[in-house]
């Protein structure tokens, strides 16, 4: 039996789930940490909920609120927009803690020096802080990225054909159960490590530049 | 119907709770046996010798790249196929085990990394022996640094036991889960599940924050 | 202190040839020393002339490329490989206070001193504990004992050092900058616990950028550059007359500081 191609073959759907929910959670992440650095106290609280939420709930229990719950209901979402729905909105809320630390990371006096110069906040933003900041949020996003990339096994449970799915069916289908199972964990390790390697050289090399 | 939601929260809530007990039995076995073995295995991929280090460094890296939910179903799923059988509850303990170990480790590992390398100096020019000093010196202020650390991932592996209701373990999800699907009520029963897990998590989050404030000010 | 074994003619330390390469880089470059009992080293000199260095290799913190080091009579040769015993026995017999005081900052400022004896020494808890706390008297820090050290000043905690160091009876103190982490005021505090260490015998080498410690409480002043001792004699003379140009340019460019 050829389980390494079948196995292979969730490849693909796994690197789209991930790549998706990824880009999603970057963009909502944004959002998320703007409204937790806002001056309105509403928008604060509410924006620290939702991270809290987002965060504290187990992956896979949103996930089924997504797809069983509100996705059988009234709205109908295919396994693939709930797997992104759920795991694109728990990597905003992760990417925006990773944000806000970076922001916080930034030196005080640099917002001080840009008030001084009569810098707009938006300037300030865009010229600035947001430039230092992402050098310090490089290495914490791709680490999120590796979770992420682990966590999109989850999707499997809602019938996403990825990597854990097509594994489960050859378990089941094939007399051997071990060998699909070790198949799996070699393919997401090796996925993985590249970014784990990427993360680390990222982490040397951004923070040997950032010092002063 | 506000009411009637709140009648049916009442009665599934009994169930829910002998779930949750379930998933904190898990979670508590899972991270005691992996704490003892990540440090075991902290310690070894500290070691001067690469023929010891290496090994270790291998495994922990393997324990910790492949996703928990394949660790939990190549235990429960796979392993039979070579003639190792459990039942959920422990293959859920053994996996979950498995993963606490290789995520401790490292973290443990940069615990005992980040003890200022001043010390070890000084424990070397006391003449103390490489034992005393990891034993004095080395271990418990790598633990401590370590704590805040160690606890988030504590609350992490509680959130990962959600994953054992694929092995059919009757814990949180589990329960919810088979409510869900008997009652086609899977909105308001995940969400009321969803809201016992926030009860432990997010409390938990806020003592993990306290003590790595109050750890940093310490050792600061 | 008690000296058994060393005639006050015969030298407690004698440091013969020994130089210490990192990679190209010649750190110390064949260096001899002879220190006699109760005698007071000062060593100065610009930074990376190698005095930290010589220092660390003493007590084989750095392990020489070469030379032979005797303390007390009994030789290790570091040309090779020295033994785990005698690394233990020679750092026994050579007490050392870092720059950045080292204190291990999750045990109280007693088992810091305490807990050393115990391991090394084999003394019992509550022999330590009295060693300990006679120290700390003499430190001026008995009020400490229940302290940790990030709670101490690092005046009190270079104090502690010393006492630490002091616990294990040994035959010579070696300070690396011992004041330099300080605010001067603090410095002062650790100056003068050194200055009655001195008054009471300790055999002590002292690499410091205090010249008027140096010149105050040294027997002897070494100046070096380049790994190499390029002066040496008595304090007053060599601050006051110094023989050689890098000596004298050195001493200017301290001073005007």
């Amino acid at each position: 039996m050829d389980h390494l191609g079948v196995v292979l073959g969730g490849v693909p759907t796994t690197l789209l789930v991930t790549a998706t929910c990824f880009g999603v959670g970057a963009v909502l992440g944004l959002v998320l940490v703007t409204g937790r650095r806002s001056g309105s106290v509403v928008v604060r609280g509410l924006s620290r909920t939702i991270i809290d939420l987002l965060r504290g709930i187990p992956p896979i229990v949103f996930l089924f609120i997504v797809f069983f719950g509100i996705g059988s209901g009234a709205i109908r979402l295919s396994p693939f927009v709930a797997a992104v729905i759920g795991l694109g909105l728990i990597s905003a809320a992760h990417l925006a803690e990773i944000y806000r630390g970076s922001l916080l990371a930034v030196h005080r006096g640099q917002f001080e020096a840009a008030q001084a110069l009569g810098l707009g906040r938006v300037t300030t933003y865009t010229r600035v802080v947001g430039p230092q900041a992402v050098r310090v949020a490089i290495p914490g996003m791709v680490t999120w990225a590796i979770s992420l990339l682990k966590d999109s096994a989850l999707v499997s449970t809602i019938g996403v054909a990825e990597i854990m799915s097509v594994t489960n069916q050859d378990a089941r289908s094939s007399g051997s159960s071990l060998t699909p199972f070790v198949i799996a964990a070699a393919i997401y390790i090796a996925l993985g490590s590249p970014l784990a390697y990427l993360s680390r050289y990222l982490e040397r090399k951004l923070s040997l530049k950032g010092a002063r | 119907m506000s009411t009637s939601l709140i009648n049916d929260w009442g009665e599934w809530l009994p169930r829910l709770w002998d779930g949750l007990l379930v998933s904190l039995q898990v979670t508590g076995l899972s991270l005691v046996l992996g704490f003892v073995i990540g440090l075991g295995f902290a310690l070894l991929s500290s070691a001067g010798s690469g023929l010891v280090r290496w090994p270790a460094i291998l495994l922990v890296e393997i324990g910790r790249g492949m996703p928990a939910l394949v660790m939990l179903q190549l235990v429960y799923f796979g392993l039979p196929g070579v003639g190792i059988t459990f039942d959920a509850f422990p293959a859920t303990v053994v996996a979950l085990t498995l993963t606490t170990a290789a995520y401790t480790s490292e973290i443990i590992r940069a615990g005992l990394r980040a003890v200022p390398a001043g010390e070890l100096e000084a424990a070397d020019a006391l003449g103390l022996s490489h034992v005393d000093a990891m034993r004095f010196v080395v271990i418990p202020q790598g633990l401590r640094i370590a704590l805040p650390t160690l606890m988030g991932f504590a609350i992490l592996i509680f959130q990962v036991s959600a994953l054992a209701y694929s092995l059919g373990l009757p814990e949180l999800l589990g329960q919810a889960y088979s409510i869900g699907a008997a009652t086609f009520r899977y909105l308001d029963v995940l969400v009321l599940a969803g809201l016992l897990y926030l009860a432990i998590t997010i409390p938990a989050s806020w003592l993990v924050d306290r003590l790595e404030r109050r750890l940093s000010k310490h050792l600061g | 202190m008690t000296e058994p074994l060393t005639s006050p003619a015969r030298p407690i330390l004698s440091i013969e040839g020994l130089s210490k390469q990192f990679g190209d880089h010649t750190a110390v470059d064949d260096v001899s020393l002879d220190v006699r009992p109760g005698e007071v080293v000062a060593i100065i000199g610009p930074s990376g002339s190698g005095k930290s260095t010589l220092l660390r290799c003493i007590n084989l913190l750095e392990s020489p490329t070469t030379g032979r080091i005797t303390v007390g009579g009994i030789p290790t040769e570091v040309d090779g490989k020295v033994s785990q015993r005698e690394l233990v026995a020679l750092r026994r017999k050579v007490g050392m206070v870092f720059q950045s005081f080292n204190l291990f900052p999750h045990l109280t400022v007693l088992r810091n001193i305490s807990l050393p004896q115990e391991r090394v020494l084999g003394r019992s808890r509550a022999e330590a504990d009295a060693r300990s706390m006679a120290l700390l008297e003499q430190v001026g820090l008995a009020s400490k004992a229940s302290s940790h050290p990030p709670r101490c000043s690092g005046g009190q905690q270079q104090r502690v050092a010393i006492a630490r160091a002091l616990a294990l009876d040994p035959s010579v103190m070696l300070f690396d900058e011992p004041t330099s982490a300080l605010d001067p005021e603090l410095g002062l505090e650790v100056l003068s616990v050194m200055r009655q260490l001195a008054d009471e015998g300790m055999t002590m080498i002292v690499v410091t950028h205090e010249i008027h410690f140096a010149s105050d409480v040294a027997d002897r002043l070494i100046v070096m550059a380049d790994g190499r001792i390029i002066e040496q004699g008595d304090p007053k003379t060599v601050i006051d007359d110094p023989q050689v140009e890098r000596t004298r340019t050195f001493l200017s460019a301290i001073r005007d500081r």
